[in-house]
């Protein structure tokens, strides 16, 4: 009966000890499927001028402040986003030098494990 | 209160996604849809603030604010509903 | 990413070891907790076993229910009902809980509010009337932080509030209290024909110890007349009582104009301020208000609790109703709920610091849910357009019966009244008072907005009401004839 309870414990210790750990390998994901998520993001992020009537056209040379019209308020939630939609974590010092479609497909295909 | 550094523009950054990222992890549609309204608002009224003394009080408070909805985003976790009629329950989403 | 490892408990009981804890035993068995409507979500929260700890709701079941009860079913029942089907969203990748839209009912707790009651709940747990120990203290200190916060709203003293379990014990109070202790001098009390059903019982009730009672009417707007009210004003008047926003249509009675005569006429004003505290703009001495009723719950608060303001200055007195321990000015006796006063507190500070936020966001949905309903044929606005509260709205369908639209609108939670009358199907007593028939009563709504709707919802709302009053008015014969161009009233109804 406690065994099984110690047991447990063990299997959590051990998850716990993983988490922190990540392996940065260059991502799976092809080049071209990453930028079309990246692009379908930007879409769906609705303060975009490319959600309105008139939309913008989102290549990978848009930059988010200049052609999409993001504040830096506005660059923090896409990337929030980004994060959510690939499951991981940019950090706030990349964060603040993603400025452009480019970069930002860039860093994830580089730096990533995304899935 | 004046020996406390006023924060960097990182710094504000970096607690705006906090409060966005928190935010989302409301399960119920009403509180996370108010508190991301709510972050967004409070944030963008306060970036022309210039005074030192302003910038860092809201600071401060904002990181007082922060700790309620990091523990509310995770009670509202733990005790969750059914979705509403205008919330998809299949997260459009490429990932499998 | 943090909160979801939280929630994904780690596993504790093998499936073969037979260690479960007997009460969850049999849920376990009846196999209710392996449902899931969205593989994602219920990744988030499911144990090793399968066992989800989502806390499904009697509405999911029932829409369940109803769903494959409709998917199942002969082609009759289709066929009947495609246009209402189509329109519930049914199986779409929707959830199925109702949009809730009944605030004057309840509000939903804000989370800011539980955050501050939960260590009250915890490790605060001192009585506030203990002076002998730390305990005491901090709750007795935290108990009167949230008394200044409720008092900053209306702009009274502290010393002014009473908590009370709701506006309805708060109501009684003084409809009972304040003519009781002057009732050897003053015999007549005032009040309107539009007030709140405890406010009615209560002078009603004060007929049978001797007082003699004028119920004032309102004009089609839901507005009393002022005149009216002075005029019925007599030397042995003890008390006025005018509810500042009206529960069912949300319209705002001249507050200040009555505080003005009650205090020329040297008579006690109250008014009911449950639907109104925090939402309008209320001083209490700009306005002359004596004494007035406040409820939490109807400002993203706990239930349970409300409060009372009395004036100090000149110092108005009541008769408590209960008898104890002299507790809050000896007039409401009992241990007061540290973890209710905070959350009420600090609902009432959130008011206040939410005020313009709330204002401006409230009136852009109700604008837009406004003109949405009324673009419908045949659909009217209830009480005054002008002197009333943005989210209170209360439209009447002519030509569809309440009831049936409240049935096919089971995906949004409203009411056609007050929820203390809704349980019988006798037509609002406040809409016959504005001049309302029988049958517009009937086929009114309310619709509530607060500060957690969404425009998402209201938009959602706009056309599902759209939909399904087109659909029951096919339905009617009586619309027919009105697209026919028969005036109904010169119709002669066959008596049987």
């Amino acid at each position: 009966m406690f065994r099984s309870l110690l047991r447990a414990n063990v299997a959590r210790s051990a998850m716990i000890s993983q988490g922190p750990v990540r392996f940065y390998s260059p991502s799976n994901l092809s080049k071209t499927a990453i930028s079309s998520r990246v692009i379908d993001v930007i879409k769906s992020f609705n303060k975009t001028d490319a959600s309105s009537s008139n939309p913008t056209e989102i290549t990978m040379e848009s930059s988010f402040k200049k052609d999409l019209g993001l504040d830096s308020l506005d660059t923090v939630e896409l990337i929030v986003a980004m994060e959510e939609e690939f499951s991981i974590e940019i950090p706030d010092k990349v964060a603040d030098e993603l400025t452009s479609v480019a970069q930002t497909v860039d860093y994830i295909k580089d730096h990533t494990d995304a899935s | 209160m004046s020996s406390v550094p006023v924060p960097t523009r990182r710094q504000v950054l970096a607690l705006y996604k906090q409060f966005i990222k928190n935010s989302n992890q409301f399960n119920n549609y009403n509180f996370r849809q108010y508190f991301l309204r709510k972050s967004r608002s409070t944030f963008k009224e306060s970036a022309d603030l210039k005074d030192t003394v302003q910038v860092t009080n809201m600071f401060n408070e904002a990181k007082k604010e922060l700790g309620i909805l990091k523990r509310q985003a995770v009670i509202s976790q733990m005790y969750t509903f059914d979705k509403t009629v205008v919330e998809p329950t299949l997260k459009l989403n490429h990932t499998q | 990413m943090f909160g979801r490892s939280l929630v994904r408990l780690p596993r504790v009981v093998p499936s073969n070891v037979g260690l479960r804890p007997s009460v969850w035993s049999s849920k376990i068995r009846s196999g209710n907790l392996s449902r899931c409507y969205s593989a994602a979500a219920a990744e988030a929260v499911k144990l090793d076993e399968g066992i989800s700890i989502e806390t499904h709701t009697d509405i999911q079941a029932a829409a369940k229910e109803q769903a494959n009860v409709r998917s199942n079913d002969s082609e009759a029942i289709k066929s009947g009902n495609t246009a209402l089907n189509h329109a519930y969203q049914e199986n779409t990748g929707f959830g199925t809980r109702p949009i809730y839209l009944d605030m004057q009912a309840t509000t939903p707790t804000d989370p800011r509010v539980l955050d501050t009651m939960l260590k009250y709940y915890t490790g605060l747990y001192g009585n506030p009337h203990s002076n002998t120990h730390a305990y005491g203290w901090e709750t007795n200190k935290s108990v009167e932080e949230a008394r200044e916060h409720v008092a900053k709203v209306i702009n009274a003293n502290a010393k002014e509030i009473i908590f009370t379990s709701g506006a309805t014990e708060s109501n009684n109070m003084v409809l009972k209290g304040v003519p009781r202790f002057y009732k050897k001098t003053k015999k007549h009390i005032i009040t309107t024909r539009t007030e709140h059903k405890c406010v009615l019982e209560a002078a009603r009730s004060m007929i049978n110890e001797g007082f003699e009672v004028t119920f004032l009417g309102v004009d089609s707007n839901g507005l009393i007349d002022v005149n009216e009210l002075e005029n019925a004003i007599r030397p042995d008047t003890c008390l006025v009582s005018v509810m500042a926003v009206n529960n069912e249509i949300g319209v705002i009675q001249p507050i200040k104009q009555i505080g003005e005569i009650c205090k020329k006429h040297k008579v006690y004003f109250h008014t009911d301020c449950a639907q109104a505290y925090g939402k309008i703009p209320i001083d209490v001495n700009d306005m002359n208000i004596d004494l007035m009723s406040i409820s939490s719950h109807k400002i993203y608060g706990p239930k349970g609790i409300g409060a009372l303001y009395v004036r100090r200055r000149p110092r108005i007195r009541l008769e408590p109703l209960l008898s104890g321990g002299g507790q809050e000015r000896g007039l409401r006796s009992g241990t007061l709920a540290p973890p209710l006063v905070t959350g009420f507190g600090e609902a009432a500070r959130l008011m206040l610091q939410e005020f313009d936020n709330d204002q401006n966001y409230i009136s852009r949905l109700s604008n837009k849910l406004i003109s949405g309903l009324l673009s419908l044929d045949h659909a009217t606005l209830n009480g005054s357009p002008n002197h009333h509260y943005p989210g209170c709205i209360n439209v009447s369908f002519a030509y569809v019966e309440g009831e049936s639209l409240l049935m096919a609108l089971r995906d949004i939670a409203l009411s056609s009244g007050s929820a203390c009358t809704s349980a019988s199907l006798e037509p609002s007593y406040v809409l016959h008072a504005l001049g309302k028939d029988d049958a517009l009563a009937h086929s009114s709504i309310r619709f509530g907005i607060g500060r957690f709707t969404t425009e998402e919802e209201v938009d959602y709302v706009i056309k599902a009401i759209q939909e399904r009053v087109k659909f029951l008015r096919e339905l009617s014969p009586l619309w027919e004839m009105v697209q026919e161009g028969i005036d109904l009233d010169s119709i002669e109804w066959s008596g049987h």
